[in-house]
C-alpha cells in the first residue's frame, strides 16, 4: 500500500518528513557499520518479495510485509522501510518522491508495531508461538500502516473521509493473507536460522 | 519490469550533461513545488513544464510511458472515488449515485499532479548512472550509512530478483499453483523464509570478502563533479519556474477563473 504524489497536503507531508526524520534518527543510533549490508540486503529481499502477488478471487494482492520486516530487524526495520521505499520512488515512481515521508512513517511505523508485537513472545510457553506471533506481528504491522493511512487522509480535509474508509476496508484482506504468511515465515526461520530473527535470546532458544 | 532506472543513463541531452548535484537539488525542490500547487490551471502549466523536460532529457517514452502505467493504475480509482463521496450538495445523480464536480476536480488535479511529479523524478534519476546519482546524494549531505545502504540494496535487487525467479521456476516444475488458500499464502511463507536465509548467508560471504579487501564503511569512486555557469543556469531557471508556479498558485490569479469554472 502506498499513498501517491498530489493527494495529501502540505502539512500532512511536512509531518511524514519530520517524523519519519526523527524515527530513522532514533532507530539509526548505535549502528555498526556491520549492519549496513545486512539491513540492505534484507531490504532488497522485501522488495522483491513485494512483487509476488497472491490470487484473492478473482484479483490478487501483493505481499507487503512489513511486519516481517519488524520480525527480522526489530527497531532497524524502520530504516530498512525507508531505504526499500525511497528506491520504489525513485526506481518507477512507485509512490513518490513528495511522499517517502509520510509513506515511510505509515509502513515503517507499522514495522515497529509488529516488533513491538513480535517481542511480547517471550511472555508465553507455548509449542509453535514464533507461528502465533508472526501471524500477529503480520496482522497488527498491516493495519496500523492502514491505519496511519486512513488518519493522513482525514487529515488532509474532510473530502477524503469516505476514502480513508474504503482504504480501511482494503486492508482486512491483506491483513489476513499477511497475518498467515509472516507466521509461516517466521516458524520457517525459527527451524531453520533462529539468529535471522529479531530478539531472539540464547536462553529462548532451548524451550 | 525495468528495474534499472539508468539504463537510458548514456543518451546525450542537456539534462544528463547537467551536473547531478545541482540535477537533483533542482528537481527535487521542483517536485516538492509542484506537490504543493492547489489550482488546476497550475496544475496543467506543470505538467506542460514535466513534458519539456522528458523531451529535454532525451529520454524513450516507452521506457517512461511503462513508468507512468503503475501510477495510472493505483490513481484511477480516485477519478470514480472522489466525485461520488465529496461531501455537500451533489450536483447531479448519474445511476442513483451522488456527483460533485468538485470531487472530479479534486481527482484531475491529483492525476496531473501526480503524473507531473513522476516524470520529474525520471527526468531527475534517469539521465545519470545509478551509482553517481548516489555520489551526488552523498555531496547534497544525505547521511553516509543511507548512500551506502542505499547501492547495496540496488545492487542486491537485481541478485535476488534472479534467485525469486529461479525459485518460482522450480515450485511451478513442482506442480505449484497459487490459489486463494491458507496452503498457497503458507507455502508464500516459506518460500520468503528461503529467499531471506539464501540472500542473508549470500551477503555474509560477500562481505567477509569486502573487509579482507579492506572495506571501511564507504566506497571510494573515481567519479568526480565538476560545475560551470551553465549548472547555475539549468538549476537557476528550475528554481525560477518552481517559484513561478507557486506564485500563480497562491497568487490568486487563477483563483477567479476556478471560481467561474462552476
Amino acid at each position: 500500500m502506498h499513498i501517491s504524489d498530489g493527494i495529501l497536503s502540505a502539512p500532512v507531508l511536512a509531518t511524514g518528513f519530520v517524523g519519519t526524520g526523527i524515527l530513522a534518527a532514533a532507530t539509526l543510533r548505535k549502528m555498526d557499520m556491520e549492519e549496513v549490508p545486512k539491513i540492505a540486503v534484507i531490504t532488497s529481499v522485501f522488495f522483491v518479495a513485494s512483487l509476488i502477488h497472491v490470487p484473492v478471487g478473482p484479483t490478487s494482492v501483493h505481499l507487503i510485509l512489513n511486519g516481517l520486516v519488524g520480525v527480522v530487524l526489530g527497531m532497524r526495520a524502520f530504516p530498512a522501510i525507508l531505504l526499500g521505499i525511497v528506491l520504489q520512488a525513485i526506481l518507477f515512481g512507485h509512490g513518490g518522491v513528495s511522499v517517502i515521508g509520510i509513506n515511510t512513517l505509515m509502513l515503517g511505523g507499522g514495522g515497529l508495531v509488529a516488533y513491538g508485537v513480535w517481542q511480547q513472545r517471550h511472555r508465553f510457553n507455548m509449542p509453535k508461538k514464533e507461528v502465533i506471533f508472526g501471524a500477529l506481528a503480520g496482522a497488527t504491522g498491516t493495519i496500523s500502516s492502514g491505519i496511519i493511512l486512513a488518519l493522513a487522509l482525514v487529515t488532509t480535509g474532510e473530502e477524503f473521509f469516505a476514502t480513508a474508509g474504503y482504504a480501511l476496508a482494503m486492508h482486512i484482506p491483506i491483513m489476513i493473507t499477511e497475518a498467515i504468511v509472516v507466521g509461516a515465515c517466521a516458524g520457517f526461520l525459527k527451524r531453520v536460522k533462529p539468529d535471522v530473527l529479531a530478539g531472539e535470546r540464547p536462553q529462548a532458544a532451548g524451550e | 519490469m525495468p528495474l534499472d532506472i539508468d539504463r537510458y543513463a548514456h543518451v546525450s541531452s542537456p539534462i544528463q550533461r547537467w551536473d547531478p548535484r545541482f540535477k537533483i537539488g533542482a528537481l527535487g525542490l521542483l517536485i516538492l513545488g509542484i506537490a504543493l500547487v492547489k489550482t488546476l490551471p497550475v496544475s496543467v502549466l506543470a505538467l506542460a513544464l514535466s513534458i519539456v523536460l522528458v523531451v529535454l532529457s532525451g529520454l524513450p517514452f516507452g521506457f517512461i510511458g511503462h513508468g507512468l502505467s503503475f501510477v495510472t493504475i493505483f490513481l484511477v480509482p480516485f477519478f470514480i472515488i472522489m466525485p461520488m463521496t465529496y461531501p455537500g450538495e451533489a450536483a447531479m445523480h448519474v445511476l442513483g449515485l451522488p456527483f460533485a464536480w468538485e470531487g472530479l476536480r479534486l481527482a484531475t488535479l491529483i492525476f496531473l499532479k501526480a503524473i507531473s511529479i513522476v516524470l520529474c523524478s525520471f527526468v531527475c534519476f534517469g539521465t545519470s548512472r545509478f551509482d553517481i546519482s548516489m555520489i551526488a546524494l552523498q555531496h547534497l549531505k544525505c547521511p553516509k550509512v543511507i548512500v551506502q545502504m542505499l547501492l547495496f540494496t540496488y545492487r542486491y535487487t537485481f541478485v535476488f530478483l534472479e534467485e525469486m525467479r529461479r525459485m518460482q521456476t522450480s515450485m511451478r516444475a513442482r506442480g505449484f499453483i497459487p490459489r486463494t488458500d491458507g496452503y498457497t499464502l503458507r507455502t508464500y511463507g516459506n518460500f520468503v523464509g528461503t529467499l531471506l536465509v539464501r540472500s542473508f548467508e549470500r551477503t555474509e560471504r560477500v562481505f567477509k570478502a569486502m573487509l579482507s579487501k579492506g572495506y571501511q564503511g564507504e566506497f571510494h569512486t573515481l567519479v568526480t563533479f565538476s560545475s560551470d555557469a551553465t549548472d547555475f543556469i539549468k538549476s537557476l531557471a528550475t528554481l525560477i519556474l518552481m517559484v513561478a508556479l507557486l506564485a500563480l498558485d497562491f497568487g490568486g490569479y487563477f483563483h477567479q477563473a476556478v471560481k467561474a469554472w462552476y
